[in-house]
């Protein structure tokens, strides 16, 4: 089974990806990382590999994967109905009722839409 | 009303407007499927033919070419996997899929239909805005007017994807270039530098045809090879069509975004089919087969963009404002024709309205029953490689300008805004904002002072029309400063819905040395319009100078960013993202930018090649320089075979002399041919 975590990069997506590890480890679950930022994804090549290695030795995989679809709520339940993920993690944040009203929220969209349990996670600081 | 519908639609009995529908729409069949032309190189290059016309036969001709452009740009998107325009490459995601897997005639079927259902509905759309329109429209005086194509150009910059300042820029750019000419209030020359050619203005043939047909050429030459893949169709027609039935919803649901699309300014064809898939994203439970070749991916964005059309011609139309660039042409056809669209358009020249609407119908119709019907052969002409395909495009898109005026002038014109066109449109700048502004240019500054005058002062602003107007266009502007924030502040990944395409490829040149030359044209460019117009009368100079203030202020805040961006990175490394990219092995977004300069040298030659080919016209006629210039271009640039080259250059010739006696069309005569 998979746990896939959507991340972005900012706070709500670091926390997302942290307790998308813990949880891998947690279920013994592969992890998958979705993309959801504008453009490409800021982890580097050696937390990458720092990442792989800490899974792999738990005797887990990591897997990171882009959709074709533009919208970032639809890019994760596309993939989690894909990959028949067991969970989702997702980092939330603070919105006040008029930004919610005029941006909408994404997080909003996974947790109405996806097909299997959602993790949603706050980072401390905010 | 009725009346006027049904007698538009006996008037199509008259052959002659049948025949030119039919021409109208194999001729828009057959630019929908050649890569970069689209509806914008349709209405281009049918628009100069249709000078010597009456304006019934002229609308039917463009109308049915409009209609079926997206029709036809679905057939190498599914094939090939190779888009015939911008819009097609969202049907590929899921009908190139579906093709991959032996299903081409199942994808093909749902295109077609849902193209021809989107017509449809986009002609119904269109018949229903007039009615209730019509009030409306008449109760408008020049204030709302005046605001209307102010709206026309700040929403075209606005709404139009990639960057605000940038679009606006454009439109302003665009501005100044429509009031090169006569100045509508005080029949004074501006910009003009003595020179009488200019006095007349820029011909819209010229601009558009440079800003978007040469510019596209240059940017797309370089394509050697055509494509090699074989084509089978395979099966699946039956299913297509019962699949077709069952979602009927997502093609009613598409059409009527791709209407939106349409009568918003600047919106266009892409952005709505993009609207439209991201729709059906949204609204599907199951997302698994998205991109995988799920029907619905085809059906919804397919009837978008053909509607997409037709909803451009209800603010075009009714109001003079065009929603986008094809219809921003024939806005400029009807002028010339001295129909002048808006409010009174519907009073004087009903019958020709609902000639459009009509027109649009029935070639919707024929366009996909004749896509069905030659589905094959279509397909082949992609295979030719554009190289091949720009030599002949080269030679009838300057013979098409030409004729607007008959003057060379405008040629030259044409070669340098192409040439200004790629650098737009490689460094990411909208184009569509600059083509309407210029097409506005002239009514923005009439309707101003005949509010002027026939208001006291400011008391026009108290008006409720223009009032909503005001709403209308700072609302977009207070939305996008929003946006703008939070991408600021990079927590803009909780924002909702992204329904429009993720960044795309087409602007290679962005954040490089090209884009701040870009930038600085447009500083120097309003600075030397503001200087300029300082030695007009007062009344010339107002809306020049504002427009040229604003410019600056603009352009100014887009060289700033250049500038500081340079300082902070330095040039872009092309080789590191490349390397890091091939290290990580993960499949990103971000495109490299890595090549770049090949393709500015490619364009650089092509528009070398296509000024050398207008000096042989300016010397020899435009027959020798065809004779030159056509051989010479498909052996050298487009490495074709000499017996291809031969017979190409024959064919043209041939069809090139007998031209003049079978339409209204003059060729270009030389130096050579005055001594003569």
């Amino acid at each position: 089974m998979t746990v896939l975590v959507a991340y972005a990069s900012a706070p709500e997506g670091r926390e997302a990806l942290t307790e998308g590890i813990k949880e891998a480890h947690r279920r013994k679950s592969d992890l998958l990382i979705v993309n959801i930022g504008r453009g490409h994804h800021d982890l580097d090549a050696a937390e990458l590999k720092e990442l792989e290695g800490q899974l792999t030795e738990a005797g887990l995989a990591l897997t990171i994967e882009s959709s074709i679809l533009a919208d970032p709520g639809d890019a994760v339940i596309q993939t989690a109905q894909d990959r028949g993920v067991e969970v989702i993690v997702i980092g939330l944040r603070h919105r006040s009722m008029v930004g919610k009203l005029i941006l909408g929220s994404t997080v909003q969209r996974i947790l109405l839409d996806a097909t299997c349990p959602v993790l949603a996670v706050r980072p401390d600081k905010l | 009303m009725l009346d006027s519908a049904m007698a538009a639609l006996a008037s199509l009995a008259d052959p002659s407007l049948l025949i030119m529908l039919l021409i109208g729409t194999v001729a828009g069949l057959i630019m929908g499927l050649i890569p970069g032309l689209g509806g914008t190189g349709a209405v281009a290059i049918l628009l100069p033919i249709t000078f010597g016309m009456e304006p019934p036969q002229a609308l039917a001709l463009l109308i049915g070419a409009l209609a079926v452009v997206h029709t036809s740009d679905t057939v190498s998107a599914v094939l090939l996997g190779a888009p015939g325009s911008a819009s097609a490459s969202v049907t590929m995601l899921d009908g190139y899929s579906m093709a991959k897997k032996g299903q081409a005639a199942r994808a093909l079927t749902l295109a077609f239909l849902s193209s021809m259902a989107g017509g449809i509905i986009g002609a119904v759309g269109l018949t229903l805005a007039i009615p209730l329109a019509r009030p409306l429209v008449l109760s408008f005086a020049s204030p709302e007017l005046f605001m209307l194509t102010v709206l026309g150009v700040s929403l075209a910059a606005v709404l139009s994807r990639g960057n605000i300042i940038k679009g606006v820029s454009a439109g302003l750019l665009g501005l100044i270039l429509g009031m090169v000419g006569t100045s509508p209030t005080t029949a004074e020359e501006r910009f003009t530098f003595g020179s009488l050619f200019l006095g007349d203005g820029l011909s819209l043939v010229a601009v558009a045809l440079g800003i978007f047909g040469l510019a596209e050429i240059a940017s797309r030459a370089s394509q050697r090879r055509g494509q090699k893949q074989t084509i089978s169709l395979g099966g699946g027609w039956g299913q297509g069509i019962r699949e077709w039935l069952t979602h009927w919803t997502q093609v009613i649901r598409g059409a009527l975004i791709g209407i939106w699309a349409g009568v918003l300014p600047g919106v266009g064809a892409t952005a709505g089919t993009w609207m439209a898939y991201g729709q059906a994203v949204a609204t599907a439970k199951d997302k698994r087969q998205f991109g995988k070749g799920d029907p619905r991916g085809i059906v919804g964005p397919e009837s978008a963009n053909n509607s997409v059309e037709a909803g451009d011609l209800i603010p075009t139309l009714l109001f003079g404002i065009p929603g986008g660039v094809p219809s921003a042409m024939l806005l400029g056809m009807l002028l010339t024709y001295g129909i002048q669209p808006g409010p009174s358009i519907i009073t004087e020249h009903l019958d020709l309205m609902y000639l459009i609407v009509w027109s649009f119908a029935i070639a919707s119709i024929l366009g996909a029953l004749l896509c069905f019907l030659s589905v094959k052969q279509l397909a082949k002409l992609t295979k030719v490689p554009f190289a091949v395909l720009a030599a002949g495009l080269v030679a009838i898109m300057l013979l098409g300008s030409f004729q607007e005026g008959g003057q060379l002038g405008d040629l030259w014109i044409m070669i340098v805004l192409g040439a200004f066109g790629w650098l737009l449109k490689s460094t990411g700048f909208p184009r569509a904002p600059f083509l309407i502004g210029f097409v506005l240019a002239i009514p923005l500054e009439r309707y101003y002072f005949l509010t002027d005058s026939l208001y006291e002062g400011f008391d026009w602003m108290a008006r409720p029309g223009v009032m909503v107007f005001l709403a209308i266009l700072i609302l977009p502007m207070i939305w996008a400063f929003i946006k703008f924030i939070r991408a600021r502040r990079h927590t803009n990944l909780d924002d909702g819905h992204r329904d429009e395409q993720p960044e795309d490829d087409e602007a290679p040149l962005k954040n490089s040395t090209w884009s701040l030359t870009a930038s600085s044209i447009f500083f120097v460019a309003f600075a030397a319009a503001l200087i300029s117009s300082a030695s007009f009368s007062p009344e010339a100079r107002l809306v020049p100078q504002l427009v040229s203030t604003g410019g600056l202020i603009f352009s100014g805040i887009l060289l700033f960013i250049e500038i500081r961006r340079r300082l902070h990175d330095g040039t872009p490394k092309a080789d590191e993202t490349l390397a890091e990219k091939a290290e990580e092995g993960i499949l990103g977004t971000q495109t490299a930018k890595a090549g770049w300069t090949l393709d500015a040298k490619f364009a650089l030659k092509t528009f070398l090649w296509m000024t050398g080919f207008l000096a042989l016209t300016a010397a020899f006629g435009y027959l020798i320089a065809v004779t030159i210039f056509i051989p010479a271009f498909l052996l050298i640039v487009a490495r074709a075979r000499l017996k291809v080259a031969i017979i190409y250059t024959g064919v043209l010739y041939i069809v090139l002399l007998a031209l003049p006696s079978l339409l209204p069309i003059d060729l270009p005569q030389g130096w050579l041919n005055t001594l003569v």
